[in-house]
């Protein structure tokens, strides 16, 4: 979609649903809202539903609290909002885990990740990147390939555990560029950096913004990145489809409900979100978190929801399996 | 090094960090007496609240958040044998048989002074060493972590009372009950029962609050728990002996050279230095046979090692971004909302907000000292409310720290079956420190030797062949071995004693 289309979209679905704010604030939001959030209290994502709680709850007049819901890659919040009432007053910051991978991850996930839900709005997405410590001496993919490829099985990658997205995408890596890892698993990004920077693990797979200081310093170098076009925060790294790899993987961010939720609650909502999106301490906090935002109405975040599952799923089978 | 400290003291003298300073130790203290809210719910209640603050200002009363919960932890364990935080359970082992014989004011002043002594030892090694500590943390691999772990588990294993053998069994316990949910190297579900709340494990704070907190009420219903020697509230009571102040010199330094070290390994933190301070102590004490039964160097050791280590635990957090603990990583994000990136470059960019957290400690220590001497007085007095009203408030409030962390129920119901656990182990003599020790540090050990394996491609020469991994394992080891010889072969005078051990 060419931006400007896309920023027509946004400005009409943002008219739209002042128009539908004003015609349903009587009703909604009568009472504090719930958004449950599947990650502990701290984390980049956490942060992106306090500032938007924040921001809803003044847009909005009524508070909008954060409720941290950890657990089980995601899908103990997810379930909670699948069985929660439709009526608005509990949302969730949904997100790429729960919805994308542990459906096909965990086979007795107990939701569909679009029958089940209403998908409000898309908040923006956070790129994986993929780094080589200076000392594996691969200045760049070329040079990468060429050596993985000379001693098969001998370079160790680290990813955030067995079936995270770094893993997920480092798999469908290694069969697009015919080469063979050894995977080191972690319990999270924090532990693995500190071995990558400890020179234990020569490279990684893990979301990119925590990783521009150790860019800056010159202690990893980024190979590539998983977006669809090169970001901002890395304008001199190449996309993987730009290297001739047919990969692309984004863990993206969006407010989501019950399945059910009155379109009309819908449409403040989103209204309230986007223009949240558009004000400038947000739009600055985004950017230095790296976080690339977006606008998206309802029915594509769900359709966009729906595509993210499904091409999700045989990497995740691949990766686990 | 002065002109950072003068910085420093620029930065934390200022009324709103000094005020705010205070605020976060003085509400971090409360937080933590409460049995079941430690520092981690204790800063995540205040996190938004830093949000309208400037950055040092957020830092420094979070922090202060988070040693003054520390801090309070120790308190509850002294009187109620409750651990406030799961790294005072060591505290417990002999806080808990002096505030029985009616020294609950001498334990509480004795815990005062040795958090203080160990959070300013803390505070001089950070701003003498941060740089090099950083760069240590970074020549440590995954086979010398394991060799860290296996330390603390034998050591874990050494504090118990009850013998060695009982002591063993209970670390192993504990391990085994870590190994439920996700392994980290397959992705195997394990011993969940298919539960999908199980498949991250079971918490921390639940397992010890379950074992010490309702087992303990559990206990006095039951009427076991013998009531408390009546204690006169008043000051000269308070005051250890003259021996006993000199008693606590040494420990009080060894304590805080554990926990100067243990918090600046990211992950082990100050758990692992109470515990092994608190073995090593009873190893090479003149006074070790009164350890267990309110030995005044058994709340020195493991009190000066956790505040030590809250301090020393700030290294890694700040100079390589990479948070030791949950409530570090929380610490992280409060400087993330200001735009402030924790790392290698934080000294240098931000040289105000470091050497200004590193002075308000200093404070904080001090404001701690001064708001918790004139307490003792209302915190021993506590002990007088009869046992039947005190425990069912002190479950109610278990319940709700338990409940509040992860919002879940079945985290309450987890923490009562470990209640009835930890009672039936009680009945039967084994003790609660070690089993929670190896909980903590069980599943620590399987990632790092599995990781090590997986690095080595299976070879366990590993272990030997770096000299950090290969004394670890000999010393612990050794100690083992020192243990399980008979008690009769270790008559000899104290003065070799104290030099033959390792």
């Amino acid at each position: 979609m060419p931006a400007a289309t896309r920023l027509t979209i946004a400005i009409l679905a943002a008219g739209l649903a002042l128009g539908a704010s004003a015609a349903s604030a009587a009703d909604y939001p009568e009472r504090p809202v719930r958004i449950l959030v599947s990650f502990p209290p701290g984390g980049s994502s956490d942060l992106v539903a306090r500032l938007l709680a924040e921001k809803l709850s003044s847009e909005l007049g009524q508070q909008f609290v954060v409720e941290n819901k950890p657990g089980a890659a995601g899908t103990v919040a997810a379930t909670e909002l699948k069985n929660a009432d439709n009526d608005g007053y509990t949302l969730m910051l949904s997100n790429l885990t729960p919805f994308s991978v542990a459906p096909t991850r965990f086979p007795d996930t107990p939701y569909d990740p679009v029958a089940d839900f209403s998908h409000i709005a898309y908040i923006g997405a956070v790129h994986l990147g993929m780094f080589a410590a200076p000392s594996l001496e691969t200045p760049d993919m070329a040079a990468f390939v060429e050596q993985a490829k000379a001693e098969p099985g001998t370079i160790d990658y680290g990813s955030s555990g067995v079936g995270s997205w770094g893993h997920v995408f480092a798999v469908a890596f290694e069969n697009e560029a015919d080469v063979e890892l050894s995977h080191i698993p972690y319990k999270g990004s924090g532990p693995m950096r500190l071995d990558f920077r400890a020179g234990v693990i020569p490279v990684m797979f893990d979301a990119v913004p925590q990783n521009l200081p150790n860019v800056e310093e010159g202690v990893a170098i980024p190979l590539a990145v998983s977006s669809p076009e090169r970001l901002a925060s890395l304008p001199d790294t190449p996309t993987f489809t730009e290297l001739g790899y047919d990969i692309v993987a984004e863990n993206w961010l969006g407010i989501s409900g019950p399945a059910g939720i009155d379109g009309k609650v819908i449409g403040t909502l989103q209204g309230a979100i986007a223009s949240a999106l558009k004000s400038d301490d947000v739009v600055a906090q985004f950017d230095t978190w790296g976080i690339v935002r977006e606008d998206m109405t309802s029915d594509a975040f769900t359709d966009y929801v729906a595509s993210s599952a499904k091409s999700w799923e045989p990497r995740v089978k691949q990766a686990t399996d | 090094m002065l002109d950072n400290l003068a910085l420093g003291f620029a930065t934390a003298t200022t009324a709103s960090n000094l005020l705010y300073c205070f605020v976060g130790t003085f509400l971090g203290t409360f937080i933590g007496v409460l049995p079941g809210l430690g520092p981690l719910a204790a800063v995540a209640m205040l996190l938004p609240v830093s949000f309208y603050l400037p950055p040092e200002t957020a830092l420094v009363m979070l922090a202060g958040v988070y040693y003054g919960a520390e801090y309070g932890g120790s308190i509850a364990s002294i009187l109620l044998n409750i651990p406030g935080t799961p790294s005072s359970s060591i505290t417990c082992i002999d806080g808990y048989p002096m505030a029985r014989q009616g020294r609950a004011g001498v334990a509480l002043l004795i815990t005062a002074l040795a958090s203080f002594f160990g959070g300013i030892f803390g505070i001089l090694v950070i701003a003498g060493l941060a740089p090099v500590l950083a760069e240590f943390a970074l020549l440590l691999q995954p086979a010398d972590y394991f060799a860290v772990m296996l330390l603390g588990l034998v050591a874990a294993s050494v504090v118990s009372n009850s013998g060695t053998m009982r002591g063993v069994m209970m670390v192993c316990l504990g391990v085994l009950l870590g190994t439920i949910g996700v392994d980290v190297n397959s992705g195997v579900t394990r011993f969940t029962g298919g539960v999908q709340d199980l498949r991250d494990g079971v918490g921390l704070v639940v397992v010890a609050m379950g074992l010490f907190g309702v087992s303990e009420a559990m206990m006095s219903a039951r009427g076991a728990t013998p009531s408390y020697a009546t204690e006169k509230v008043s000051w000269r009571r308070f005051l250890p002996e003259t021996d006993e102040w000199l008693r606590t010199l040494a420990p009080a330094l060894r304590g805080s050279l554990v926990g100067s070290f243990f918090g600046t390994l990211p992950g082990t933190g100050q758990t692992v230095a109470s515990s092994i301070g608190y073995a090593l102590e009873k190893r090479i004490s003149k006074n070790r046979a009164q350890f267990g039964k309110g030995a005044i160097e058994g709340i020195v050791v493991p009190e000066s090692a956790n505040n030590a280590a809250a301090q020393t635990a700030f290294i890694p957090t700040l100079t390589l971004g990479i948070p030791g603990s949950t409530t570090m990583a929380l610490m992280i994000g409060a400087l993330m909302i200001h735009g402030v990136t924790p790392g290698p470059r934080l000294i240098t960019e931000h040289p105000d907000l470091f050497w200004g957290l590193i002075v308000s400690f200093l404070f904080g220590n001090l404001f701690l000292l001064v708001l918790n001497i004139p307490l003792i007085g209302i915190w021993v007095k506590l002990l007088q409310i009869p046992h039947y009203f005190l425990y069912p408030v002190v479950v109610v409030l278990i319940s709700i720290g338990v409940y509040s962390i992860d919002h879940s129920i079945l985290d309450v119901w987890t923490m009562l079956a470990f209640g009835l656990l930890g009672y039936v182990l009680r009945l039967y003599r084994f003790e609660p420190a070690p089993l929670l020790i190896g909980f903590i540090l069980g599943p620590m050990m399987e990632e790092y030797l599995r990781r090590a394996m997986l690095l080595s491609r299976g070879d366990p020469m590993v272990f030997f062949e770096r000299p950090g991994s290969a004394i670890l394992i000999g010393i612990s080891a050794v100690l083992l071995v020192l243990t399980a010889l008979p008690r009769r072969k270790r008559k000899v005078t104290p003065n070799e004693e104290a030099t033959e051990t390792p």
